[in-house]
């Protein structure tokens, strides 16, 4: 009887998380079709699998350069998110007092800003930094991974903050009065303790920045540093779209974050009963 | 001596982060709430002329701006509700013990992996194409015709897409929390008798108060902000109908080249949020359970 | 760790003092960036046309391997060029060479835009094609372009759409046999944009007439034209499936498919309708607003100078536009590559498909009437005639009427 359930239980999931995926479908069979088919039918499989657009994407999107660059630009930045904003949020965590909440509440306001309220502002400063001090902001990769850190931080301060809250504090003030200092308290025991919650802020900021268009657009110039996405919208004309090479294109794009997904959501799901149970 | 060592463990562990943070975000935003004091059209070698509250004198008689911000409203309020009961149910789902709980995990997150901007080109299919098709053949035109052309149901599409997109993401804020309730807790519930929907409100809800917090805080800002779906799915139309927030400033700003106007728009927008959502965080965060 | 704080610390200080910097200029500080010389030994180039970005990038290889001046194309999507290139040049990293699609553009952008009048190449613009600011020529022309009605030769004779009655009555025929008689599509431009284009550029002195109109010594409503245009739209709503459930790309498709008989579109539809394989052949009328007999031809974008870059890039930029203009190779590559019907006359046109023939034609004969969407307010097309030709379409109960005197509140709206 319990198992019949259960069985049934399982369809059920499954047959929801297909439905939910089904709009994916229509990338999938799409980046396959001529214009011709595409007109004909959206949702109809294609006449025959080639890749041929896929080449032609990889070709004309200069595709292992890109994703080189997506790649360098995505883990640096989210390796550094990471680390800073998890050792804020547990100082603004813990230490209670007023400065602490109101920078909080500072950050979290701030991701309420709309960003195309503040992109202009934003690259005079960066391209006056550039000029004015050297410092290499402006079209460049480590530049943009500097403004992925700042435009980012509130989130992942804001995920921190919350999860920290929620351990107890007793396992810290033990290890404190060991004698250790405040850094290795925090890498040693705490960081450990984060981590389903770190691995929730990577997801999560490693999708923001492989997607994001805007601010790469905005600051980077040379064709050699394009990110996927950049490369992706140059088959996105002002009135046409050609379906087949930006859906292909989109599909290779997507990949590599469903794979990450996949290996990263195990950390998440083992949990915080490793760490803090004891 | 032990307080000056506090302040500087305190000053290591934050300054680097907010000092980023603070070049990037809070002074272009700064400079920005300066210009909105300007009549401007955002050209550098145009004149800007000061012109004090002018540009929120104008703000309140903007009809568009008004309805507008109507619409963003009852946009996210939708889009909260919505969002979070999908996502809290996912999240429920796959942490069961179920064996499709994984491969479901994974195929109900996929959506947030595709940017706004694609997302919104693909739905447009599904409504002209899907919906229209599903109409014909059983029947139930009233529901099933092509939403984005009908000035009520477009908005309803907007919010039905952008679920679809962070149901998602909120699932995997409460797959953290509900991991993060102690095994022992259910257990112990059990044994007391409790049945699976009082062990749901007596237990899980409760300690789900941080995730609470954390996932409608993100679909309201998320929401308030909505730009790019918004863009490509409906454009604002028709006529105006699905026109939010973060497009009229668009528009604004570069359709119209009010620079400064726009500015203002943002600003005003950006205080009623904030205090709308700073005390949704205060409230939930008073019902978190301290452990 | 350590070395990341230092940096971080850096920076800070270098922040504060160029915000102070940048504070205390205002609208000046951009200058410098105009100084910056960096580039001034190549050129880059910026530009709203997606459909030409490859080509243009081999152009510029083709003229940095010619002549060694290194030139950079910088990557656009269609849709936000405007936002892009206002923000480049507020930065100080605006492009040497820009688009500018029409006069009301660039008047906005007038303190950017270098007097090319001076200039041998703009001699030989065609008469009229020229992009001009208070008498300066200020853009070359990227190509001309015309549209009008498309039609299926095998469904359509041109002399059954050539006024107002005949129009209708060819539309209800095609209605009762269940042919989409006169296709639109949802796109700003495609739906209300160029057709709206008639009423104005019917009138005698276009330019002075919406000057009239934006002070208010006109009105729409009690023009002739407009009060036609009102008819003419009712007709089409009346015999047609809607345009809002369709897209360039269905409009276009249905056409090829036989399902349309007429659409109203451009030249540039024939790379598409190449796609689609159409097997009959396609033909451009007028559209008949009062007896209209001549196709409506203009220019879609120009070719700009930044004129606050130093006079060294400049004149790079300068070179860079009449090699692509005068020299064999850059007249290939406009002709050929980018698939331009040229707006000059010292290049000879390509082999053309017959859309572009048919353009090519009237605007050698000078048959043609003006592009007055080029002059309407900024951006009124897709942020005020847009949602009142939405509603129109969605409210069968709006007259023809009712539309001009919307439109005429919407122009109104955004001439402010």
């Amino acid at each position: 009887m319990g198992a019949i359930r259960n069985w049934s239980k399982e369809i059920l999931l499954f047959l929801m998380a297909l439905l939910f995926l089904s709009p994916i479908y229509i990338i999938f069979v799409n980046s396959f079709k001529t214009r011709q088919e595409l007109y004909e039918n959206t949702l109809a499989l294609p006449e025959q699998f080639g890749l041929q657009f896929y080449s032609a994407a990889m070709e004309q999107m200069d595709f292992f350069n890109a994703f080189i660059n997506s790649m360098y630009v995505t883990i640096v930045s989210v390796a550094f998110i990471v680390v800073l904003s998890s050792m804020t949020a547990w100082m603004l965590a813990r230490s209670g007092n007023w400065i602490s909440n109101v920078i909080f509440m500072t950050m979290i306001a701030t991701m309420l800003i709309p960003f195309q309220t503040i992109m202009m502002p934003l690259m005079q400063l960066v391209t006056g930094i550039t000029q004015d001090t050297g410092i290499p902001l402006y079209n460049t990769l480590s530049g943009l991974i500097f403004m992925n850190i700042g435009f980012h931080a509130a989130l992942s301060v804001f995920l921190y903050h919350g999860f920290i809250k929620s351990i107890p504090l007793s396992l810290e003030e033990a290890a404190t009065i060991d004698g250790a200092s405040k850094f290795g308290v925090f890498w040693r025991i705490i960081f450990p303790m984060l981590t389903p919650i770190t691995a929730t802020v990577a997801i999560l900021n490693v999708i923001l920045i492989w997607n994001d268009f805007l601010l790469p657009s905005l600051t980077l110039i040379d064709k050699d540093l394009r990110t996927i996405p950049l490369s992706v919208f140059y088959f996105f004309g002002e009135f046409t779209i050609e379906w087949n090479l930006a859906m292909a294109g989109l599909t290779l794009t997507i990949i590599p974050v469903v794979i990450f997904y996949m290996l990263a959501q195990k950390y998440i799901i083992k949990g915080i009963g490793e760490g803090a149970v004891k | 001596m032990a307080n000056r060592k506090k302040i500087g463990w305190y000053l290591l562990f934050t300054v680097p982060l907010l000092i980023i943070f603070t070049i990037i975000v809070v002074i272009p935003f700064v400079i920005g709430i300066y210009y909105a004091f300007f009549d401007w059209d955002g050209i550098g070698a145009n004149p800007m002329v000061f012109t004090g509250l002018e540009n929120f004198r104008i703000l309140l008689e903007d009809e568009r701006f008004l309805s507008s911000t109507w619409l963003t409203v009852l946009f996210t309020v939708l889009s909260v509700v919505s969002v979070n009961i999908a996502g809290l149910a996912f999240a429920l789902l796959v942490t069961s013990k179920l064996k499709m709980a994984n491969l479901a995990r994974t195929m109900l997150f996929m959506p947030y992996l595709i940017g706004g901007l694609i997302l919104g080109y693909i739905w447009q299919f599904v409504f002209l194409d899907v919906f229209t098709l599903i109409g014909e053949v059983t029947g139930l035109e009233s529901v099933f015709f092509n939403w984005l052309n009908n000035e009520q149901f477009a908005l309803f599409a907007l919010v039905f897409v952008f679920t679809w997109q962070m149901a998602g993401y909120v699932m995997i804020v409460y797959i953290a929390g509900i991991q993060g309730i102690p095994g022992e807790l259910i257990e112990a519930a059990k044994i007391d008798g409790a049945g699976s929907w009082q062990r749901f409100l007596r237990i899980t809800v409760p300690l789900l108060m941080p995730a609470f917090t954390i996932s409608l805080f993100l679909t309201l800002s998320y929401g308030f902000k909505i730009y790019d779906v918004n863009l490509s799915l409906t454009g604002g139309g028709p006529a105006n109908a699905t026109e939010l927030f973060a497009m009229n400033i668009y528009n604004e700003i570069f359709g119209y080249g009010n620079y400064g106007y726009g500015q203002a728009k943002a600003i005003v927008f950006f205080i009623i949020i904030a205090a709308i959502t700073l005390t949704q965080v205060y409230l939930t965060k008073k019902r978190e359970v301290e452990m | 760790m350590a070395f990341n704080k230092r940096l971080v610390m850096g920076m800070a200080i270098a922040a504060s003092a160029s915000v102070l910097a940048a504070c205390g200029g205002g609208g000046d500080g951009e200058e410098s960036g105009g100084s910056s010389g960096e580039a001034a030994d190549g050129i880059t180039i910026f530009q709203s046309k997606v459909e030409i970005s490859e080509q243009l990038e081999a152009a510029a290889e083709a003229y940095t391997e010619e002549t060694g001046v290194d030139v950079e194309v910088i990557g656009t999507t269609g849709d936000d060029y405007a936002q892009q290139l206002q923000i480049r040049l507020n930065n100080g990293t605006g492009p040497s060479i820009f688009s500018v699609q029409n006069t009301e553009v660039a008047e906005r952008l007038e303190s950017y835009i270098y007097d090319l009048s001076n200039e041998d190449m703009v001699e030989n613009i065609a008469p009229d094609m020229e992009l001009t600011l208070d008498d300066k020529v200020v853009g070359i022309p990227y190509g001309v372009e015309g549209f009008g009605i498309v039609y299926n030769k095998e469904m359509v004779n041109p002399e059954d759409i050539q006024d107002y009655d005949s129009f209708v009555s060819t539309l209800e025929k095609f209605n009762a046999e269940g042919i989409n008689g006169f296709g639109l599509s949802s796109e700003a431009y495609f739906l209300i944009g160029h057709i709206s284009n008639y009423p104005f550029s019917l009138q005698e002195n276009p330019e002075e007439f919406m000057d009239q109109l934006t002070n208010g010594e006109v009105t729409l409503a009690e023009t002739e034209e407009f009060q036609r245009f009102g008819e003419f739209m009712e007709a089409i709503r009346a015999n047609t499936p809607t345009p809002l459930n369709t897209t360039y790309d269905t409009q276009v498709g249905d056409f090829a498919a036989g399902q349309t008989a007429m659409i109203h579109q451009g030249n540039w539809a024939s790379g598409m309708l190449e796609d689609f394989e159409v097997d009959f052949e396609v033909g451009m009328a007028p559209f008949p607003l009062e007896g209209n007999d001549q196709l409506a031809v203009g220019v879609g974008s120009n070719w700009a100078v930044n004129g606050e870059k130093d006079q060294a890039e400049i004149d790079a930029a300068i070179e860079f536009l009449d090699w692509l203009h005068t020299s064999e190779t850059g007249q290939k590559f406009i002709v050929e590559d980018f698939g331009f019907i040229p707006a000059m006359t010292n290049i000879e046109a390509g082999d053309l498909d017959p859309l572009s023939q048919a353009v090519l034609e009237a605007s050698n004969s000078g048959n043609t009437i003006p592009w007055s969407h080029n002059d309407y307010p900024a951006n009124v097309v897709p942020n005020d005639f847009t949602p009142v030709a939405e509603s129109f379409f969605v409210d069968d109960s709006m007259t023809g009427e009712e539309l001009v005197e919307n439109l005429e509140a919407a122009w109104q709206n955004a001439a402010q």
